[in-house]
């Protein structure tokens, strides 16, 4: 019996290009030298708002849904949401940041976001 | 002088291994160290880290991959480096786990299988509106656009919620597919990507050939709808504890 990996795909080359994209979102270490250091930083901090921002949208549709709140607070919790993505959006561009880098491989659990 | 580690084993022996010069990491020939019982396969190796390259990636693996085919390895995960001194110490702190890991991996390989989808037909499947929504009064009384963006978002997760559910349906399917014929299963699913699902299951060595024709009728079955990248057999680089965590080493 070989063990040499046999590799079965009708699909080679899209799945090599999905596969490279995986790879290039592994973990990273922040990379602590001078000219990286504030956007490894920058990832992280944005990353966990990214998290929070996240949560708190889906806390104010649940709430919506569940009837607990009047017109005039949706309206007021929607615009401070949208005006908190819009931040986002200012401060992933002034990094220089993609939607999809904002997460954190947590390993064996799965991805943060 | 450091030592580049690729893995574990409580039954290869020096006799049972034909390391060629050249097969390590930048060419070194690979040697056994003991650890009191367990012998982790190593290289010598100058340097502190080392680089991410292919020929480094297929260095570990082809080690690896020699060392499976007598017996099943742990795999360290790719890039350890450790001095002798080092290695032997993380051993004797972590024996009981490492045999235990050794014993739940013997006779053992890892197959990977690989799903992708058309990620914008099924968003268009999964389309929402808010009819298709439970009505909610809040949204019918409110029409600013502070309203419109929270409706919006409940529509989006609603639409998200959909798409998990579908990549959910596939594992579960693949799961029914393989039956026993996998030991344990290890998944990563992502719905919002073409790539959707990626499975590794723990395959007995007795039993590759059920697996792979249990895989072989889930692949025909849903050939039009999903494509699938199959492979292995792998040392249990999933399924091994110190192949998902870099050890720390004295």
């Amino acid at each position: 019996m070989t063990f040499e990996p046999e590799i079965e795909t009708a699909q080679a080359d899209e799945f090599i290009e999905q596969l490279r994209h995986v790879t290039n979102v592994l973990p990273e270490r922040i990379n602590v030298d001078a000219q990286t250091v504030e956007q490894g930083l920058a990832k992280l901090v944005l990353t966990l708002i990214e998290l929070i921002r996240r949560l708190l949208e889906k806390q104010a549709v649940r709430r919506m849904e569940g009837g607990g709140l009047t017109p005039e607070q949706v309206e007021q919790l929607g615009l401070a949401l949208m005006k908190l993505e819009a931040k986002m959006q200012d401060l992933k561009a002034q990094f220089g940041l993609a939607d999809e880098e904002l997460n954190i491989d947590l390993g064996p659990i799965g991805r943060l976001i | 002088m450091n030592l580049y580690a690729y893995g574990l084993s409580d039954e290869i022996t020096a006799a049972a291994l034909a390391f060629e010069e050249g097969a390590g990491i930048e060419g070194a020939k690979p040697f056994l160290i003991e650890c009191g019982g367990i012998r982790a396969i190593v290289s010598e190796f100058g340097g502190e880290r080392v680089e991410v390259t292919r020929a480094n990636l297929r260095a570990h693996n082809r080690v690896n991959g020699l060392v499976l085919a007598e017996t099943t390895p742990l795999p360290f995960r790719f890039g350890t480096v450790a001095t002798a001194a080092g290695l032997v110490q993380y051993v004797e702190a972590n024996r009981e786990m490492l045999l235990a890991t050794l014993e739940r991996m013997r006779g053992c390989v890892e197959m990977s299988v690989k799903i992708m989808w058309d990620v914008e037909a099924m968003r268009r499947a999964s389309e929402i509106t808010d009819e298709t929504l439970p009505p909610t009064a809040a949204v019918e009384g409110a029409v600013g656009p502070g309203a419109a963006y929270l409706a919006a978002k409940r529509r989006e997760m609603a639409a998200s919620e959909a798409l998990k559910s579908k990549a959910e349906e596939i594992v579960a399917w693949l799961a029914r597919g393989v039956g026993d014929a996998a030991c344990e299963t290890r998944t990563e699913v992502e719905p919002e990507r073409e790539l959707v699902v990626r499975v590794a299951h723990l395959v007995e060595r007795v039993r590759l050939d059920v697996y792979r024709e249990r895989l072989q009728a889930a692949r025909e079955e849903r050939a039009g709808e999903l494509r699938f990248l199959t492979s292995g057999a792998w040392p249990p680089y999933s399924f091994s504890n110190i192949a998902s965590q870099k050890p720390k080493f004295a």
